[in-house]
């Protein structure tokens, strides 16, 4: 465990380097990276201004949810996301058999070796957007923060597998760069409050596809809405990330190397 | 060190034609054609050993040292290497092996190599003091001790492969896995990368060579496998691939006389460049040199010739243009297996 935390951080601080090493394009593609992510929040800030309104759901109370999808992205995209865009590139070219090359498990490795620091960016626009979220809502309590901090943990174990999901996809279909579009299209349901989802729509996004556990479910924890009860839909999550795991073992099966 | 014993891939991969109503129907129906790209092979590699590998474009010999390496699962068949098996053992294993691809970088092209060669100490969890000593003693060997710190794309292909090899090297090895090592180099830049693998060599490091450049085989190997549409063709020392050769010489001749049509036993017409200057190739257990010169002088009047042993390029020739056995194909320009 040592092993893999040394190696851990020596491949964050040459990947840190390696981003680095073209600053303007770090500082860009992090300040387009936080202007994008901030999209969505503005459009609802329009509709709640223009009088409409997520029923039964405040301004403050629906910004809350963006931004906990914007803090998990932030924590996931760097360290799970970079390995959908580098599995691509590794299948079709073959330079996956470097990684397999590597005494580590091939999971760690590839996650590893897409490791993309751009994606922090979006901390700092979920930091701004969950400021402006509680600015104007009560203060969670110290438990409200400790269930929100779990069920967090579970929403970033959803977004690592979906991430696990898609590399593993692209050992079957290779060269197949849409399938992020496909994650985008159907976690874009994450960014509202799940309750104005038929009852159908919510337990699919909850149990099935835990969607609603990237951002509704850790944001009603810090508005006081959490129970223990709750705490138990992250066994969803924990559920999901060894299915996506397991999955993406299964699929390297299917890894073709390239003519040499 | 490496026992391998009736290894076989067969994979499945899909054909496509090139017109628009071909790849039209592709996107329905995919036709598959089942592909052996190696065939029960077997051969034993001892420990120091430097083998070479060789065979024709999509002979196989890709495919069969991916299996040795762990990345591919055989179909069939058996290997151990360094007490092993590649596939089954692969982090025990690949941990005790390095390879070098000439045309797969390990480097990192933004940032100096030896940002590189610290992530992979991290990553083989060699300690401070060995990391030390072996990168010391590696940069001295090939002579890069200021370049590892220059970005990696600032550097020159001779001293690219050069990092290439200590980031292949840094674990120290017992067990190495050359692909195309001198691939696009200038001759000195060939020089001191097969120097650097003769010195690691002597050091006890067995090498496994795959090139296509017949002087790296005759330079470095001592002996030499070929495979061809997936099987072996040949497994012996260098000097019995030469032997294949038999007693022919490879003579250019120039004459005062044109040279009309040659009708000599054991001489065989290579290239006429001029009607009286020709590349030949001579037998000479059927056809003495000392009889071969006194007629061409005689008949033609010679004015020089140059005289040397076939190239190893003629035996390879025949043998990568032996003919598949029925049934098999060669492994084409993707290989289409499966990593289990």
């Amino acid at each position: 465990m040592k092993g893999l935390l040394t190696c851990f951080i020596a491949v964050m601080k040459t990947k840190l380097a390696e981003q680095m090493a073209y600053r303007s394009h770090f500082f860009l593609s992090l300040a387009m990276l936080i202007a994008g992510d901030l999209v969505v929040p503005l459009i609802t800030l329009l509709v709640y201004r223009s009088g409409a309104s997520f029923p039964g759901w405040t301004l403050h109370e629906a910004m809350l949810i963006q931004a906990v999808f914007t803090l998990a992205k932030g924590i996931a995209f760097p360290f799970f996301f970079g390995m959908v865009g580098s599995t691509l590139v590794h299948v079709r070219e073959g330079t996956f058999d470097l990684l397999l090359l590597k005494p580590r498990p091939v999971l760690f490795m590839s996650m590893l070796s897409g490791f993309d620091p751009d994606d922090f960016g979006r901390v700092v626009s979920g930091g701004v957007l969950l400021a402006f979220a509680l600015s104007g809502l009560p203060s969670p309590a110290a438990l409200d923060w400790f269930i929100f901090l779990l069920l967090f943990a579970a929403s970033v174990a959803v977004l690592a597998s979906f991430s696990f999901i898609m590399a593993a996809l692209l050992f079957r279909w290779v060269g197949s760069s849409r399938v992020y579009d496909i994650f985008d299209a159907v976690t874009s349901f994450g960014m509202y409050p799940g309750t104005i989802f038929s009852k159908a729509f919510q337990q699919l996004f909850t149990y099935v596809l835990p969607i609603g556990m990237i951002a509704f479910v850790p944001a009603q924890a810090l508005l006081g809405q959490g129970e223990w009860g709750t705490a138990v839909m992250a066994l969803a999550a924990v559920v999901f990330l060894l299915l996506g795991t397991v999955f993406w073992h299964r699929m390297l099966r299917s890894y073709t190397s390239a003519g040499g | 060190m490496i026992e391998v014993c009736g290894l076989t891939k067969t994979y499945l991969t899909h054909e496509r034609g090139h017109t628009l109503k071909e790849m039209a129907v592709n996107v329905i129906k995919r036709p598959m054609k089942e592909v052996h790209a190696v065939k029960d092979i077997s051969f034993t590699v001892e420990t120091g050993g430097m083998v070479a590998f060789l065979g024709p474009n999509g002979a196989g010999k890709s495919t069969t040292l991916k299996m040795l390496t762990g990345v591919l699962h055989p179909t069939s068949g058996e290997a151990t290497a360094l007490g092993f098996t590649p596939w089954k053992n692969r982090r025990e294993y690949v941990r005790r092996i390095g390879a070098v691809f000439g045309q797969k970088s390990q480097l990192l092209w933004d940032i100096p190599p030896i940002d590189s060669f610290y992530m992979n100490k991290a990553i083989y969890g060699v300690p401070d003091r060995a990391y030390k000593e072996t990168l010391d003693h590696l940069t001295e060997l090939l002579g890069v001790t200021t370049l590892i710190r220059k970005p990696t794309r600032q550097l020159s292909l001779g001293e690219r492969m050069k990092c290439e090899f200590i980031m292949a090297m840094l674990h120290r090895p017992e067990l190495v896995f050359l692909d195309e090592p001198t691939i696009g180099l200038d001759v000195i830049a060939k020089e001191n990368i097969r120097d650097f693998i003769r010195s690691m060599n002597q050091q006890g490091v067995t090498f496994i060579l795959t090139t296509h450049d017949l002087d790296d085989v005759e330079l470095l190997a001592r002996r030499v496998i070929v495979i061809n549409h997936g099987e072996l063709v040949f497994d012996d020392s260098i000097s019995a691939l030469r032997g294949q050769l038999g007693m022919r010489k490879a003579v250019r001749l120039s004459t005062e006389q044109p040279v009309a049509e040659l009708h000599l036993p054991g001489v065989t017409l290579i290239k006429r460049h001029h009607d009286r200057e020709l590349e030949l190739e001579i037998d000479v257990e059927l056809f003495p040199l000392k009889s071969f010169i006194s007629h061409i002088n005689e008949q033609y009047g010679i004015l020089d010739m140059a005289m040397e042993p076939l190239p190893i390029e003629t035996v390879m020739k025949q043998l990568y243009a032996s003919e598949p056995r029925p049934g098999s194909f060669g492994a084409g320009s993707r290989i289409a297996a499966s990593y289990r």
